[in-house]
């Protein structure tokens, strides 16, 4: 549906992946979907946070299912984000404040569960180069924003994320908004890099926000908190 | 005085009509001097009778007592204690008619007692030649201002004390040594100060208690009234709806009952489908839930569900209380293009305080326009329509701003 989100991929060295979730199907689900795409490997899976680390140390990103035995696992998000590992949240959970906490905690991306497999692996490949993707619920959710403190948007911002939620299409949304499908795609991701003010600092976070300036997406004026150290506390691959 | 005039309740605030969220008032009453309260007319009337015995009784004392009091005074056997008595009565009745007046009388029996002594020290003070005559003024005035003391009371206490009255008078003609003729024109005294307060006395209460009854009445006929304009409301707002419904549905099924149309042709499935989710619509319409938008786009999205469609209704934030002429200007034109989706659908709602966006994404078929507004843009008032298909898919937009 969207533009390829991944221009380039880190060197030659496949991505490694690592699922976290107490679902054994849906582990294999996801395995399979990432299977389609052969810059992308599984390295380990399981139910346990720490356990699929300690067997994947070397892991580039991390797909974490929020809910794990019953219990949210937003402060483990947050603990791994610190640490600058790249975490992907993908959830059943869709209300908007479970996925801006998410974002909030660190997450590099939230990827609800029923978004299917194409959304899975351009939000891998983009997290696994420090580039957002925005899959269309999370697109709603931060266009639906209620708190007072969210970041300030463009209007053309709030359109493209709008549009963008409604249709699912970037075809049809630059079509609507009479743009091309790149400027869609840059309003969308600018809007999620104000995004990374949003909460506690993190590694992840600071990541995002230097390949965004690197990529010429933002000006760090436009972020209005930027921290010079961001790109030395980088996470090396 | 008027504590008591908003007790009853307005009978028309327990006939709520059922459409809650129309935003149509209940039905006003249509005069509120009709609904006032029965005990408010009664004090009105009552009123009217207190003013009438406090005039009575001082007019007397002053116009006719007081001339023949001091016309007389030097013929009385003690005239300070007659002119004295008739002083104390005047100021006594004065108080006791201006606190009858502003609702608030005098105790009855300690005011009783005070005139009936009076009573005694002027049959004693007035002597036997001034007996019969005008100058005994407490034969004919006190008898009045007894009314005052006892209003509202039970005619017996009045009786009572006019009778103590006549004993102490009886008393005083016996005591001066009986004579026939003193005893016929103590008969008729009696007969005089007894008649007439005992008739404005009773007078009053039967005309208070007559105005008490034709107020109630007539408030149960306004309270009727109200009801009968309440239902005639929801009769209405009834017969409106079923004009809706009837639009909605009632054309296909009349030409399906009558064989005119084929249930197998596409285009007469879309009619029907079009035609039960403005039913399904006008149904979750009058339901009463927090969130009648919502309540209303997941009916229309349940019904598409039912027939095959697979449908997303995802929501962000909650709906602002919306008038349900906007929720149908909202959820109306997506109905259409909801009848006729293949494939899936995406139903959308974004809400704010200040405004609601909702969106239908369907795959674009081939084939020309079956139904749904015109392509492009129109704004009617408060709600704007977006439609357009770029080949790949349908989208409909409605969008309301405060």
């Amino acid at each position: 549906m969207g533009a390829d989100p991944v221009a380039a991929v880190t060197g030659d060295r496949p991505i490694g992946v690592a699922i976290v979730d107490d679902h054994p199907v849906v582990v294999e689900g996801v395995r399979a979907w990432l299977a389609t795409e052969p810059r992308l490997t599984v390295l380990a899976t399981g139910d346990d946070p720490d356990a699929v680390l300690r067997a994947a140390p070397n892991a580039d990103v991390v797909l974490l299912d929020l809910r794990l035995h019953g219990r949210m696992a937003l402060d483990k998000l947050a603990e791994l984000s610190a640490t600058g590992r790249r975490v992907v949240v993908y959830s059943e959970h869709t209300d908007p404040a479970t996925m801006l906490a998410a974002l909030d905690a660190g997450a590099v991306a939230f990827l609800a569960k029923h978004e299917g497999r194409e959304h899975c692996v351009a939000t891998v490949l983009a997290a696994a180069s420090d580039r957002p993707y925005v899959p269309p619920a999370l697109a709603g959710a931060m266009v639906g924003d209620p708190r007072p403190d969210r970041p300030t948007l463009s209007d053309k911002e709030r359109e493209a994320l709008l549009l963008w939620f409604q249709s699912m299409s970037k075809a049809s949304v630059a079509r609507r908004m009479q743009i091309s499908e790149h400027t869609v795609k840059q309003y969308v991701d600018r809007a999620r890099i104000k995004y990374t003010r949003a909460g506690r600092p993190a590694a992840t976070k600071a990541a995002l926000l230097a390949r965004a300036i690197e990529d010429g997406l933002v000006r760090p004026e436009e972020i209005g908190i930027y921290r010079s150290q961001a790109t030395h506390d980088r996470p090396t691959p | 005085m008027s504590a008591d005039l908003g007790a009853p309740a307005h009978p028309i605030r327990g006939l709520e009509v059922p459409e809650r969220t129309s935003g149509s008032a209940p039905p006003e009453p249509t005069s509120s001097a009709g609904l006032a309260a029965p005990a408010a007319v009664a004090h009105a009337s009552d009123r009217g009778a207190r003013i009438v015995a406090v005039a009575i009784a001082l007019a007397w004392h002053v116009a006719i007592g007081l001339p023949a009091v001091l016309a007389a005074r030097a013929e009385f056997a003690v005239p300070a204690v007659v002119l004295g008595g008739w002083a104390l009565v005047a100021v006594v009745g004065a108080v006791a008619g201006v606190r009858l007046l502003r609702g608030s009388p005098l105790p009855p029996w300690p005011l009783a007692g005070v005139l009936l002594a009076v009573d005694v020290a002027v049959f004693v003070a007035v002597g036997e030649r001034q007996l019969f005559t005008a100058a005994n003024w407490v034969w004919g005035t006190l008898g009045w201002f007894f009314v005052l003391a006892l209003w509202g009371r039970r005619v017996v206490g009045l009786i009572a004390l006019l009778t103590t009255h006549a004993v102490i008078a009886l008393v005083a003609v016996l005591g001066h040594g009986p004579d026939p003729a003193d005893v016929a024109r103590y008969v008729m005294y009696v007969y005089g100060t007894f008649s007439l307060p005992v008739a404005v006395f009773v007078g009053s209460a039967v005309i208070v208690s007559l105005a008490r009854e034709r107020a109630a009445v007539s408030a149960a006929g306004h309270g009727l009234a109200a009801e009968r304009d309440a239902a005639e409301h929801a009769l209405r707002e009834r017969r409106d709806r079923l004009a809706l419904a009837s639009s909605a549905a009632g054309r296909v099924l009349g030409e399906l009952a009558a064989g005119q149309v084929d249930p197998g042709d596409p285009e007469v499935q879309r009619r029907c489908m079009l035609a039960a989710a403005r039913l399904r619509r006008l149904i979750a319409e009058s339901d009463d839930v927090p969130d009648p938008l919502l309540h209303e786009l997941r009916a229309a999205a349940d019904l598409a569900e039912r027939n095959g469609l697979p449908i997303d209704l995802v929501t962000i934030g909650t709906p602002p209380p919306l008038p349900v002429e906007i929720r149908r200007r909202l959820a109306d034109p997506l109905n259409g293009i909801l009848a006729d989706a293949r494939g899936w659908a995406r139903l959308t709602v974004v809400s704010g305080p200040n405004e609601v966006v909702v969106s239908l994404v369907t795959p674009d078929r081939e084939g020309p326009e079956a139904t749904g507004p015109p392509p492009g843009e129109h704004d009617d008032g408060q709600v704007e329509h977006l439609y357009e298909r770029d080949g790949s898919i349908r989208w409909a937009q409605t969008q309301w701003r405060r």
